[in-house]
């Protein structure tokens, strides 16, 4: 079985293919990282994968289940966790409520009308412990807003931990970070079991190399490359189209 | 037969006062992504206006027109310079002031007015009537008509091929870009909010004779526009118009066969519309 | 931007301090006051009621609805149609049958509504709101003969023994409603669907990536909204007496806006204390300020939504938490 499985994926927008017959399988536990100029359609393909874009053409198949026509709450169901290119946390409200809203989010609980969130002790337990981890136990009542970026980045990566997914979708989450912080977020990764897979686009190339076992080139839409890091570096197509890949 | 154009007639005309009130929020909408909903009352400034300086004073329909429309025109762009403009990226506020505006508006026009509703009036050479198969059809309904469709057209070409057209356009797809590229959307933005308000003052002179001038416009005037773009969609001259005359058209012939039925075949097209096509018959996405 | 923060545990029954006085003090009032006074007591209550179930779908979930007026009037309209032409006053009958009709409206409704976002959503909760209104005012059926509206309808009956109901015990049949409904929203503002909506409200994309059916959330948000909504309407129409297609148009559904807004959004006083400022001062202005009361208050709502958005509650409290924080340090 496969994490992931997506069989000549389209996407359309207007006269424009931001995806153009994409298909490839990443297993269990594998780390893939998925590189390209600007406008490859990295984050469009997150997009589909993740549900926010219903595809014009193709399938998407997530632990051998078809999940091309779900909405994206379903998706989340059953075990997508997802790190946004523009950090997603609901600024104007705690870190605590963040993760408590997190949290609950795949949790039978959510729907429920009449007691107070506190109540739920082994979510909230949770929650702080989850916060703990993250070294953000004592901001836990500041307002999402007042942290620092590499924070927020930290918290969102953390909080999508905390779902327990099956499959981690990350979106540039190197984007506006210090070269520590960076490291921090490498680091993170690194420490994560074979029980979760992690699907990975950046431009930070020390991250994509330190990080990925496979990678899949983009350009266009297309995949113009797939293959182990080394190969990928060594591809003398890659290195032409995709300028700034380094030794 | 002749039952059939009169009727016709009137559902166009109609649909054309429609059109002329719905046009101007359709723009401001799209472009702006602000829902105004003063817009009636911005027309029941131009239509108190107009009466006032074409009947009270004495001064011909074709000043009166003038006259409504400024003066609605300028009420919109008081609101838009002054208060929404502080809001410009809240769109719930921005259409809750709009709201707040409605009560003020109304509450003024009550005080200068007063209560009771003014007759409706039109222009001298207008009075009278043509014969059309057979039947006298007042000569102010075409001129209604005509006055719509040359609005209508000018409106058009202004969207379509003039450079304050596109900068709309380009404002409307991509605000950042458009406003990197150099061009003061902000002005933009307040011509455009007076140009919807001044049609919506010359609809408020315009459509005296058959809507009257009271102040219970405010809203009334707001529902009819709200029906249109729901019906016709967003963002288009060509939503307006096809929104405008086809409620016109529906209102007219349902109230010459269901007279009892009155708005009703109007909420009933909105609901059919919504159900079967949320955006609108010719709308873009908002 | 929190008001209602978790406390602690002696702090929170600290907390329940203002509530349970506030009760106790709604519970005796009426033994100072006239009829006239028990009567606007009443009408405060129902319009913070009103305007409570209005903080659900727009404090909480964020839907800008302008035709919240549809359930109060259902709820009103069908407690005045069964007296009408059933001739039925018993309350256990009209009530629950207003509540249940001004619910099942919401959710007719909402499905409409709800296909469209944003600024669509607005439009259409308006004109489904001015349907209703045409409605009533056109059908014969929905009207007493001759009238716009429908009269002659009484305080119900409770079908208690040897006991009718007075202007003093409806007040009190008004606040053990308005007192459950309270604490209902206030459990339900807490939970975690409460606290998913302001999630939703917040950030809908991220919280559907996160798990939740926003499009559920927002439209059991709506439903509840209206039912509350309903109740009120229903105590509104035995209040009133009286019920009028006005009850379900534009200008009624602005009531609750106003108070809400005004009051503060987002947390549950806010709208009560926007409605009793609304409803003692439309009361106890002058004659000639009476006139001009609308335009007043418009220009408030307008000062309001630009410069204390949070509501004027919030913003004078706010003031006081820093007044008094000044005081504290000028102190030590």
């Amino acid at each position: 079985m496969n994490a992931l499985r997506v069989e000549h994926l389209f996407k359309q927008f207007g006269g424009v293919s931001a995806v153009n017959n994409v298909s490839f399988s990443v297993e269990i536990g594998e780390r893939l990282a998925i590189i390209g100029p600007n406008g490859a359609g990295k984050t469009t393909l997150f997009n589909l994968i993740n549900g926010q874009f219903p595809v014009t053409g193709g399938r998407i198949y997530f632990f051998e289940q078809d999940v091309t026509a779900l909405p994206t709450h379903r998706r989340a169901q059953l075990g997508q966790a997802r790190a946004f290119q523009i950090i997603s946390l609901l600024q104007n409200l705690t870190v605590l409520d963040n993760a408590l809203l997190t949290l609950h989010g795949t949790k039978p609980s959510r729907f429920k009308m009449f007691r107070p969130v506190e109540h739920f002790k082994d979510v909230f337990d949770q929650a702080i412990h989850t916060l703990d981890t993250l070294d953000l136990g004592e901001k836990k009542d500041e307002l999402v807003k007042n942290l620092a970026h590499g924070e927020q980045r930290r918290l969102e990566i953390g909080l999508g931990l905390a779902m327990q997914p099956r499959l981690l979708l990350l979106d540039e989450p190197s984007a506006g970070l210090t070269k520590e912080e960076g490291t921090d977020v490498i680091g993170i990764i690194k420490n994560l079991g074979s029980d979760i897979t992690i699907l990975l686009v950046d431009h930070d190339m020390e991250m994509v190399f330190e990080v990925a076992e496979r990678i899949i080139v983009l350009h266009y839409g297309q995949i113009i490359g797939d293959g182990l890091p080394e190969e990928i570096q060594a591809d003398q197509r890659v290195r032409e189209i995709y300028i700034g890949l380094e030794e | 037969m002749d039952w059939f154009v009169i009727n016709l007639l009137n559902g166009v005309s109609y649909g054309m006062i429609l059109f002329l009130i719905a046009s101007g929020m359709s723009i401001v909408l799209g472009a702006m992504g602000t829902m105004n909903l003063a817009h009636g009352a911005i027309y029941m400034v131009g239509a108190y206006v107009g009466w006032t300086v074409a009947v009270k004073w004495g001064a011909t329909f074709g000043v009166g027109l003038l006259a409504g429309g400024l003066s609605a025109g300028l009420v919109g762009l008081a609101i838009e310079r002054g208060l929404l403009r502080r809001l410009y990226k809240q769109p719930n506020e921005q259409v809750l002031l709009t709201f707040g505006f409605v009560y003020i508006l109304t509450n003024l026009c009550l005080w200068i007015w007063s209560g009771w509703p003014r007759m409706p009036f039109t222009a001298e050479f207008l009075k009278g009537s043509f014969e059309i198969l057979g039947r006298a059809y007042p000569k102010a309904r075409v001129a209604v008509i005509l006055i719509g469709l040359i609005l209508g057209v000018g409106l058009w070409w202004l969207q379509d091929r003039t450079r304050m057209g596109a900068i709309v356009r380009a404002g409307m797809d991509d605000k950042e870009t458009t406003m990197g590229l150099g061009i003061n959307l902000e002005r933009a933005f307040a011509v455009i909010f007076f140009i919807a308000s001044f049609i919506a003052g010359v609809a408020g002179v315009i459509g005296a004779q058959l809507l009257g001038v009271r102040t219970s416009l405010g809203l009334e005037v707001l529902l009819l526009a709200l029906i249109v773009i729901i019906v016709g969609g967003v963002g288009s001259i060509q939503g307006a118009l096809l929104g405008g005359i086809l409620i016109g058209v529906i209102d007219s012939f349902g109230r010459a066969v269901f007279p009892q039925l009155a708005m009703f075949t109007m909420y009933f097209t909105m609901l059919v519309v919504l159900i079967v096509r949320p955006a609108g018959l010719l709308g873009r996405k908002v | 931007m929190e008001i209602e923060r978790r406390q602690p545990e002696q702090g929170r029954l600290l907390g329940a301090v203002p509530y349970v006085g506030a009760a106790l003090i709604l519970a005796i009032i009426p033994f100072f006051l006239s009829t006239y006074g028990e009567g606007l007591m009443t009408r405060f209550l129902i319009f913070a009621l009103f305007a409570m179930s209005y903080n659900v779908v727009f404090g909480y979930a964020g839907l800008l609805s302008l035709g919240h007026a549809a359930f109060f009037g259902a709820g009103g309209y069908t407690v005045a149609l069964l007296k009408l032409h059933y001739n039925v006053e018993l309350f256990w009958i009209s009530a629950p049958l207003g509540v249940l009709v001004a619910t099942f409206t919401a959710a007719l409704f909402g499905i409409i509504a709800l296909r469209a976002s944003g600024i669509y959503f607005l439009l259409v909760t308006f004109a489904l709101g001015q349907m209703l209104y045409s409605l009533t005012w056109n059908v014969k059926w929905f009207n007493s003969p001759g009238m716009q509206g429908i009269t002659g309808i009484l305080l119900p009956d409770l079908a208690i023994p040897g006991f009718t109901l007075d202007t003093t015990s409806f007040y009190y049949v008004v606040l053990f409603f308005f007192g459950i409904s309270f604490l209902l929203l206030y459990r339900l503002v807490r939970s975690p669907y409460g606290r998913a909506l302001v999630g939703i409200r917040e950030d809908e994309s991220r919280m559907e990536a996160v798990g939740y059916d926003t499009w559920l959330h927002k439209y059991t948000a709506f439903v509840i909204s209206g039912a509350f909504a309903g109740i009120a309407g229903v105590l509104f129409t035995y209040y009133n007496f009286f019920v009028s297609p006005n009850h379900f148009g534009i200008m009624t559904s602005f009531l609750p806006m106003v108070m809400a807004i005004m009051g503060g959004l987002g947390t549950l006083l806010g709208p009560v204390l926007g409605a009793g400022v609304f409803i003692f001062v439309e009361n106890f202005s002058s004659i000639y300020f009476r006139a001009r009361w609308p335009l007043v208050l418009g220009g408030l709502f307008v000062l309001t939504i630009i410069f204390a958005r949070e509501g004027l509650g919030v913003y004078l409290w706010r003031l006081w938490a820093r007044a008094s924080h000044r005081h504290e340090r000028i102190k030590s």
